[in-house]
């Protein structure tokens, strides 16, 4: 650029602040009100939106689907869609190192580029196409960043589709400017033709995508969801060995354990002397040598690091005297019954189930084949369901059983067809209770059905 | 009496010369696309705000990090504002520093005699994204631990240099302590110590040249 261009340049600017206004406060006053606008933006989104919950970090959980910061979506789609290349395909640093770096390096020493002194649109639609094709791609790989290349059923049409926008319209157009030099008429038809079909193809691929699935990863972040969270888990994977409160000296009721002596967990011999992160340990590896099967992912088990922690949190603050656990988490398991009132399954049945039966009676466990996760599976299966559960009979096998009655083979009398239930401790009198009332009600599923059969209705 | 402490106080400080050099500028007719870059600075100023209450309860180590952003969320009064403000600050940031710049790049306003203030752009908007990149495995989480990984994991790519990139972004092989520590520090030290610095630069060259005019016909 010469000194005469130069001087051009900077008489026109005179002319134009001529022509302008004052810093302050002029531009000042706009500045301030665009700031202004985002504070409050900001506060709105914290306030409405904020920030969604995520389990803590579990590098052994190789299940996990890594996504990138959002901004960063659109390299990784397009590494994504660059991997599905033919040759080059394989050369990963191209993609990841070359392209990114070019376009950086393009960026940068665009002033040095880009030398002639024009600044109108009209004189700079080669650069303004460029930028705009790419900032196009940009957008619509971040929309689509969520749609997987290879459908379920092994179609490769959307991972295609995704190519075309990523890759060979861009490129097209790029080679197509090139060959058209300085005929800008046609650059801006290339230009319009790649942006308008780039955003019609992506705009059919977000159509035909699969629906996706809402992630449930539930997260508890209050002191109390974290107790009871820890106290479902709990209830599933410990109750069968270590009893509902962790008192269990013997093991009654497992195979291969039967009569194997432990400590209970909930005295001070096990809490004190196991602090937070052996404590992690022990749940995560187990105790091989004695029994204890592990639990964590790492070690082949099925809870993740945060489901271990809630285990952990649980056990604190319902055994350790040095915790001081908070009102919320004491509420009652079930709501009690008032005199002649039938309880239901939703209300009652559920969550004393869930609690005391589940860690045996679900899938993989022995147990008659006698499953408890669903209303249908408590009154259905099991080898002896003709007569586990009978509508108003007291002789009812499972009542039975939760009120400390063996049930004996009716072929050979001497032999347990099935042992007192649950195997390690006797139900609390109100538990079994409630069994009985259900039982002898009829098994109502829902309140109302319960309400209905309640001889003197509950205000 | 505050005329006495202003001239005192002029006399020591220049505050006059101040208010003729900094804010009675001429300038040429400006959009409301001018002001994207002073909403970036808003915005990097909110995050230095906000992120300084956050590192009085944040401890970066894997063991404690989750639970004290957990501290942060539940315990702290008003942490959940603090944190979310951040958060969203964050993604507002990188937003405007890209549409700013994009407006730069529109308006050609890189011409001479403003290439360095390009220059100088570029190393902000790289900066902004390393504050996302490094802020992001802060809170220990599963998203921000496996965004990490491929992250480092994408520059380990590199031909030759990648392994040694890999694992002085990490500080070993795996993702450890020693890169939340390593994040942290650049986090809350490094990348915004350049960033002030940049930004100096950046506003000394826009205050020194004037912002450019809209191009018209003649341009
Ligand atoms: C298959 C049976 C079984 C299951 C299920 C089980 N444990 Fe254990 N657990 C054991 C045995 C056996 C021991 C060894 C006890 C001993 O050595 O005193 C043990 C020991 C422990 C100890 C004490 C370790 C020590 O060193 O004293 C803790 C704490 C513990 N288990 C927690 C749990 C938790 C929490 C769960 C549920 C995630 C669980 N266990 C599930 C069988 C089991
Ligand atoms: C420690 C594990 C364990 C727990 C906890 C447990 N059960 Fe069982 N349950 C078994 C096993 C094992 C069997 C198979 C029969 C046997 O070996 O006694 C069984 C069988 C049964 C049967 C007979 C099913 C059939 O069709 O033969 C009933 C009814 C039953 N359990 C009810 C319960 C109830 C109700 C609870 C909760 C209050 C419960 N169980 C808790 C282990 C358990
Ligand atoms: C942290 C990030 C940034 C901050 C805080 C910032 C701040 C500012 C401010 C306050 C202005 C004057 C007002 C305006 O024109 O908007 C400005 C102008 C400018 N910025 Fe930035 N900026 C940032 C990033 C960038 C980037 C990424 C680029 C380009 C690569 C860039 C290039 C320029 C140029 C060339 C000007 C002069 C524009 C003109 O005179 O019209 N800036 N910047």
């Amino acid at each position: 650029m010469n000194d005469e261009t130069k001087k051009q340049i900077n008489q026109r600017y005179e002319r134009q602040l001529d022509k302008g206004e004052r810093f302050w406060p002029d531009t000042i006053f706009k500045d301030l009100i665009m700031s202004l606008a985002i504070f409050t933006l900001l506060i709105l989104l914290a306030t409405f939106i904020g920030i969604p919950a995520e389990p803590k970090a579990d590098p052994s959980d190789t299940s996990y689907i890594p996504r990138p910061e959002w901004y960063f979506l659109f390299l990784f789609k397009f590494l994504a869609l660059y991997g599905q290349l033919p040759i080059i395909g394989k050369i990963e640093w191209l993609a990841t190192v070359l392209i990114p770096g070019i376009a950086i390096g393009v960026l940068t020493l665009l002033p040095f580029i880009e030398k002639n002194p024009n600044r109108y649109y009209g004189k700079r639609i080669l650069p303004i196409s460029i930028m705009t094709i790419m900032v196009t791609g940009i957008i619509l790989l971040t929309l689509m960043s969520e749609v997987p290349t290879v459908a379920e059923d092994g179609s490769k049409l959307l991972g295609t589709l995704q190519t075309l926008v990523g890759i060979f319209i861009p490129l097209t157009a790029y080679i197509l400017f090139f060959a058209f030099k300085s005929n800008t008429r046609l650059m801006l038809w290339t230009t319009s033709l790649a942006v308008v079909s780039m955003i019609l193809i992506s705009g059919t691929v977000l159509a035909l995508a699969p629906e996706k699935q809402a992630e449930e990863t539930e997260v508890a972040t209050t002191l109390v969801d974290q107790i009871f969270a820890g106290q479902d888990l709990y209830s599933i994977h410990c109750t069968e060995c270590h009893g509902d409160d962790g008192s269990v000296a013997v093991i009654q009721g497992v195979e291969g354990l039967e009569g194997e002596k432990i400590t209970p967990i909930n005295s001070r011999d096990v809490l004190y002397t196991i602090t937070d992160s052996a404590m992690y340990e022990v749940i995560a590896y187990g105790r091989p040598n004695a029994g204890m099967p592990p639990f964590g992912k790492t070690y082949g088990g099925e809870l993740s690091r945060s489901e271990i922690d809630y285990i952990n949190v649980f056990m604190r603050y319902m055994w350790d005297d040095r915790f001081e656990i908070p009102a919320e988490a004491l509420k009652p398991l079930f709501p009690p019954l008032a005199t002649g009132e039938v309880p239901s399954y939703d209300v009652h049945i559920q969550p004393i189930v869930k609690r005391y039966c589940i860690s045996c009676h679900r899938a993989g466990k022995e147990n008659n084949n006698y499953l408890m996760t669903t209303y249908e599976e408590i009154l259905f299966t099991g080898d002896n369901a003709a007569n586990n559960i009978i509508a108003g009979d007291e002789g009812s096998y499972f009542l039975q059983v939760i009120q400390e009655h063996a049930i004996m083979n009716p072929e050979k009398p001497e032999e347990e067809l099935i042992g007192v239930m649950p195997p390690n401790r006797a139900l609390k009198p109100n538990i079994v209770d409630v069994f009985f009332r259900w039982i002898m009600n009829g098994m109502p599923q829902t309140a109302a059905e319960a309400q209905a059969l309640s001889p003197t209705p509950v205000p | 009496m505050w005329n006495n402490i202003y001239n005192w106080l002029d006399e020591r400080l220049g505050l006059n010369d101040m208010y003729t050099n900094l804010l009675d500028r001429p300038e040429p007719k400006t959009t409301w696309w001018n002001t994207l870059g002073s909403a970036s600075m808003f915005l990097f100023i909110m995050q230095g705000i906000t992120g300084i209450f956050l590192t009085v309860y944040y401890t970066p180590s894997p063991d404690h990090a989750y639970d004290s952003v957990q501290y942060i969320m539940e315990g702290v009064a008003f942490g959940w504002l603090i944190r979310g403000i951040h958060h969203w600050g964050a993604t507002l940031m990188v937003i405007l520093v890209f549409v700013h710049m994009l407006r730069v790049y529109y308006t050609a306003s890189f011409k001479y005699p403003r290439e360095l203030t390009w220059l100088i752009g570029i190393g902000l908007f790289l900066t902004t994204l390393g504050m996302g990149f490094t802020g992001y495995l802060l809170p220990w989480n599963q998203k921000a631990f496996w965004a990490t990984t491929v992250g480092t994991q994408i520059a380990g790519t590199v031909p030759f240099l990648g392994e040694f990139i890999l694992k002085s972004l990490r500080g070993g092989p795996e993702l450890s302590a020693l890169t939340l520590q390593r994040f942290f520090s650049a986090h809350i030290w490094i990348i915004p110590a350049i960033l002030v610095a940049l930004m100096g630069v950046h506003l000394y060259l826009i205050i020194k040249h004037g912002e450019s005019h809209f191009p018209t016909k003649e341009d």
